[in-house]
Order: structure tokens, then C-alpha cells, then sequence
């Protein structure tokens, strides 16, 4: 079985070439993500086609020659990336799916912030060819990705997907398979903390990201952050981090649970504090 | 506009609050109870204001200028014609109460109390005075010549005027503010502590290393500092003084339950970058 994987592994090594055009990059997940990652493929090179099951109709708007949307994976896709983090049940179909129709030479990387990269192996057949990594919403242009290997991840597989993230101008940090992984696990648990505060009323949304710009010196507060990544996507997190670890300080404010649910944010309408005292 | 501020405490911030307001132009009433201390922090004041001469930052005129609007004053009384008296005394609820008490006896009824704490409430200390309404925090973020923000802390019964006339002081003496509700760890030490938290837990959990989640939030959160490397160069006895602090005024919250690790390193002596080690070794540093 090991020669067989390294053997068929070797075979991949032709997507490491972004410029021949016959390699096909697959995309299939949530609408933010699959733009991002499209673009960016299709930037260097790849020839990119994509799904997102929650858009079926109508052109969007990052479709190009070079980008087409096929709701069916093709059989000549050099390499897949799933990018589903909030309906689990839609990520393990379009898994299941590309296990099925992609041949076994393929890789898979598939976003792992909401539930580990070993469990969504256990999904598939060719346990061997998936990868887990940080994807959340505009986190797609940073240098570097955090990638998860599977127990049932050989290094082989690993090598390819460092070699396809080099391919489109990015390095890896090789991090255990656990749900949220480092930077979504710290950013959702920092914006939560604030969703407390603002559901205790102690502050405008604008001055808690002030508060944490100018005097934290972060590079963005964590009202923004939360707007720039999803409310829906950090309320997943945080539920499956509260469900994978029974951990009490992974619990989700009720105010983001509830922001979630109608997808909406106070878009910083409140006036901060230098507005409200200005004379 | 504030022309005429009370400080209370000649310690390292009551001595960085009289520069920054002498150098705005306002009339500064520097009280401490003892006259040497006094006379030392005037020595350092000075000294300070000789180096940003020296540096350009700041000419002779206006360094001689603002020293003679600093007067040194050991008697509560002769801070009566201030307009915001900022207290910047040790961190002891029961001194602050009582000095709280007599500042509002000693002073005009228009006069707002301010305190700089950062681990203490101000409901607290307000409720020694009579009039609560004008007691207000006003928490220095950084270092205090150098602040980048300040907290403006609305206590329980803090009013609006207060607040205002507050945000007004801070704009003229060149700082930025937030207004914030008298809650423990008010915005910037409580909104950090996931940053501090979570990547101790990480570690832990053996998910990655120090090294590798630094990497990972300056790469992809864009971070001009992980959160290691800050904690090693705050101290992590600092950090670790702060999280305890928290979680004793979030009366045991799981959220801000301090991690074993950092109370493992600061038993160990590993205190950061000063100690020579923290997280990370730092060989040329050790004293």
C-alpha cells in the first residue's frame, strides 16, 4: 500500500508547474473562500474550476476563461481543495464526491477549523490523499497556511501540498490536527471576547476596536475582524471547539450566537466615544 | 479646556502626567506627601525635559516654560483650584478611598476625581465620596509620556459631563480615548487576554510550538508581534500579575483562568526577555 502511494504520488509532482496549462485545480466549499482561493490559483497559473453548492445559479462574478464553475469534479483534476467550515453535512457530500470521481493519485486539502482533518478522512475512502489546513474567509492572501496532517497522512502527501502552496506563493506551518488549529482558534476566541464585552454593554463596537488597534497595537479590532471573516464562521468555530473539548471558556457569547444566526452585525452604527463627546 | 490639573503621587506616572500636561501649557498642582519624593520627581522631570532638549523634541523655552508651571504642593488644600485632580497613588483600594474623600472635601464641587488604576473599580473608589458622579478612571495605556490611548472609565454613577470633559483633557494633551464601562480589565487588558490565553493553551495541547504560533500570527493574522515574543518582552510576571488579576475580579470566569505554563515560567525564574528567558532564551540579556 505505501509503494503504491508513493509511487502515485510521484506522478503528481506535474502540478508543481503552474504554468502548464493542462494542470486543473478543483475547488469546491463556501462562497468567500472559493473566490479567494480561485483567484489565487488561477493567478499563478491553474487552471481553476470550482462549485459552491450554496450558489447554483446565476455567473459570478470572478468567473473567467481561466475560472469556470462545474458542479461535478473533473476526472483530470491535479489537485483539490474543499473549503466548507459551516454545514458539515454539505462538506462531507462534496468529500465523499471527490473521493469518488477523482482518481486516487489526487490530493486533498480540506479546511479543518471546524472539524478535524482525521475525522473527514474517516469519511472518505483513500484516507491517505487528505490534508487539513487553516482556511477561514479573507485569510487566502497571507504568506503562509497552517496545514494538518491526518493519522492517516503519509509524507508524501505532505510534500505535495507543500509543493502546490509554494506553487501559489505561500509557505506552510505544519501544525497538529485539532479543530481551529492556532490562528482561527486564538482570532475566534478574541473576537467572542468581545461579543461578551459588547453583550455587557461596556463599550461602543467602535471603541473596542480602537481600544485594540491603538492600545493592543493589533492589526485589526475584533469587531472588524469578525465583520471581514464571517460572524457565521467564527460562531462555527467556537461551537466546534466547544463541542470537541467540553471546555467551559470555549462557550460562545449568546449575542454572537444570535449575531449569527441573522448574519448581521452592528456594521459600527454606534457612535464611537470621540463622536458621541465631540462638541 | 483644562488650565489647571491636580496630581496626586510623585511616583513614576504622577511625575510622567505633570510633564505631559506642563508641556500642553496647563498649570500643574504636583502634590505627594512627602517633600523628598516631591523634590525627586521634580529633579526627574526636569532631567527628562533637559533630554528632549538635548534629543530636539522640545526647545528650551518650552522645557523652561513648563517646569515653572509645575508647583510642588504637600497639603490636599492647595489643590483646590483644579479642575480634573488625577490620582496616581499605589494600587490599595482603602488608600484610594480615603484620599478620594478628602480630595472631594478639599477641592471645588465642580472639580472631577480622576484615578489611573488598572486593576482597581471605580465604582468602588467612588463610593467613598459624596458626589460619584464626578469620579471617573482614566487608565494610561503604555507607557505615560508616551501613551498611545487612554481609557476613560465611566464608574456606576459617573455623568455624562464628566466623560465629556475628560475625552476633552485627553484630546488637548494629545492622546486618543475610548470610553469604557467600569468593568475588570476595562477593554485593552481584557480584549488581549485571548491573545495571552489561547496560544499558552496551544501549546499545552501540543498543537504547535511557541516559535511556530508566532510565525503564524505575524504571517497570517499580520501581527507585528506574536503573542510570545510580547509576553517575553512585557515579563511574563507582569502578564502573569494581570491574568491573576483578572480572573479574581471575574470572580473565577473559566475565560480568564490563568494557564499553568506561565505560572510554571514565572515560578522557574523565567521571567522573559530581562531574566535572560522566557519563552524563548534570550543569552545576551541575562543580568
Amino acid at each position: 500500500m505505501k509503494s503504491k502511494k508513493l509511487t502515485v504520488k510521484k506522478k503528481q509532482t506535474r502540478i508543481t508547474k503552474p504554468a502548464d496549462a493542462s494542470a486543473v485545480v478543483y475547488i469546491v466549499g463556501e462562497a468567500p473562500m472559493v473566490e479567494e482561493y480561485a483567484l489565487l490559483c488561477s493567478g499563478r497559473g491553474y487552471r481553476v474550476l470550482f462549485h459552491c453548492p450554496q450558489m447554483n445559479s446565476g455567473k459570478m462574478p470572478f468567473e473567467s476563461k481561466a475560472i469556470q464553475r462545474q458542479s461535478r469534479p473533473p476526472v483530470n483534476t491535479s489537485f483539490a481543495l474543499e473549503l466548507t467550515n459551516v454545514d458539515l453535512e454539505q462538506k462531507r457530500r462534496n468529500l465523499e464526491l471527490l473521493d469518488k470521481v477523482l482518481p486516487a493519485t489526487t490530493a486533498i486539502v480540506s479546511s479543518s477549523v471546524t472539524v478535524s482533518a482525521t475525522e473527514q478522512a474517516s469519511w472518505i475512502k483513500h484516507t491517505y490523499r487528505l490534508v487539513g489546513c487553516g482556511a477561514l474567509p479573507t485569510l487566502s492572501g497571507a504568506p503562509l497556511i497552517e496545514i494538518a496532517p491526518t493519522v492517516f497522512s503519509p509524507a508524501e502527501t505532505v510534500r505535495i501540498v507543500q509543493t502546490f502552496f509554494r506553487s501559489v506563493g505561500k509557505e506552510i506551518e505544519l501544525v497538529q490536527d485539532r479543530i481551529g488549529l492556532v490562528f482561527p482558534r486564538i482570532l475566534c476566541q478574541m473576537v467572542n471576547e468581545a461579543a461578551f464585552a459588547l453583550q455587557e454593554e461596556i463599550a461602543s463596537p467602535q471603541d473596542l476596536d480602537t481600544a485594540m488597534t491603538i492600545g493592543a497595537r493589533f492589526p485589526a479590532g475584533p469587531i472588524a475582524w469578525a465583520e471581514k471573516v464571517g460572524l457565521r464562521q467564527v460562531q462555527a468555530v467556537l461551537q466546534a471547539l466547544w463541542k470537541d473539548l467540553g471546555d467551559e471558556r470555549m462557550r460562545g457569547a449568546p449575542l454572537l450566537r444570535q449575531m449569527a444566526l441573522s448574519s448581521s452585525w452592528w456594521k459600527h452604527s454606534q457612535p464611537s466615544s470621540e463622536e458621541r463627546h465631540s462638541r | 479646556m483644562v488650565k489647571h490639573l491636580g496630581i496626586v503621587g510623585a511616583g513614576a506616572m504622577g511625575a510622567g502626567m505633570a510633564h505631559v500636561a506642563a508641556l500642553a501649557g496647563i498649570e500643574v498642582a504636583f502634590y505627594d506627601i512627602n517633600g523628598t519624593i516631591l523634590r525627586q520627581a521634580l529633579e526627574r522631570i526636569k532631567t527628562n525635559l533637559m533630554r528632549e532638549v538635548a534629543a530636539g523634541t522640545v526647545t528650551q523655552e518650552n522645557a523652561a516654560a513648563a517646569l515653572e508651571r509645575i508647583h510642588a504642593r504637600t497639603r490636599l488644600i492647595e489643590l483646590n483650584s483644579s479642575e480634573i485632580v488625577l490620582e496616581c497613588a499605589i494600587e490599595d483600594i482603602r488608600l484610594k478611598k480615603d484620599l478620594f474623600k478628602h480630595l472631594e472635601a478639599d477641592t471645588k464641587p465642580s472639580t472631577i476625581l480622576a484615578s489611573t488604576t488598572s486593576t482597581l473599580s471605580i465604582t468602588a473608589i467612588a463610593s467613598a465620596t459624596r458626589h460619584p458622579e464626578k469620579v471617573v478612571g482614566l487608565h494610561f495605556i503604555g507607557p505615560i509620556r508616551t501613551a498611545r490611548l487612554i481609557e476613560i472609565v465611566r464608574g456606576e454613577e459617573t455623568n455624562e459631563e464628566t466623560v465629556r470633559r475628560c475625552v476633552e483633557f485627553a484630546r488637548f494633551i494629545g492622546n486618543p480615548t475610548v470610553v469604557t464601562g467600569d468593568s475588570p480589565g476595562f477593554l485593552v487588558d481584557r480584549l488581549s487576554q485571548p491573545f495571552f490565553d489561547e496560544p499558552l493553551r496551544i501549546i499545552g495541547e501540543k498543537i504547535a510550538d511557541a516559535g511556530q504560533i508566532d510565525r503564524i500570527m505575524k504571517a497570517v493574522g499580520g501581527f507585528p508581534q506574536g503573542p510570545f515574543e510580547t509576553m517575553d518582552e512585557a515579563g511574563l510576571d507582569s502578564i502573569l500579575a494581570t491574568r491573576e488579576a483578572l480572573f479574581s475580579n471575574f470572580a473565577g470566569e473559566p475565560r480568564f483562568r490563568p494557564h499553568p505554563i506561565l505560572k510554571h515560567k514565572v515560578t522557574a525564574g523565567a521571567t522573559g526577555r530581562k531574566a535572560g528567558q522566557g519563552f524563548f532564551k534570550y543569552p545576551d540579556e541575562k543580568s
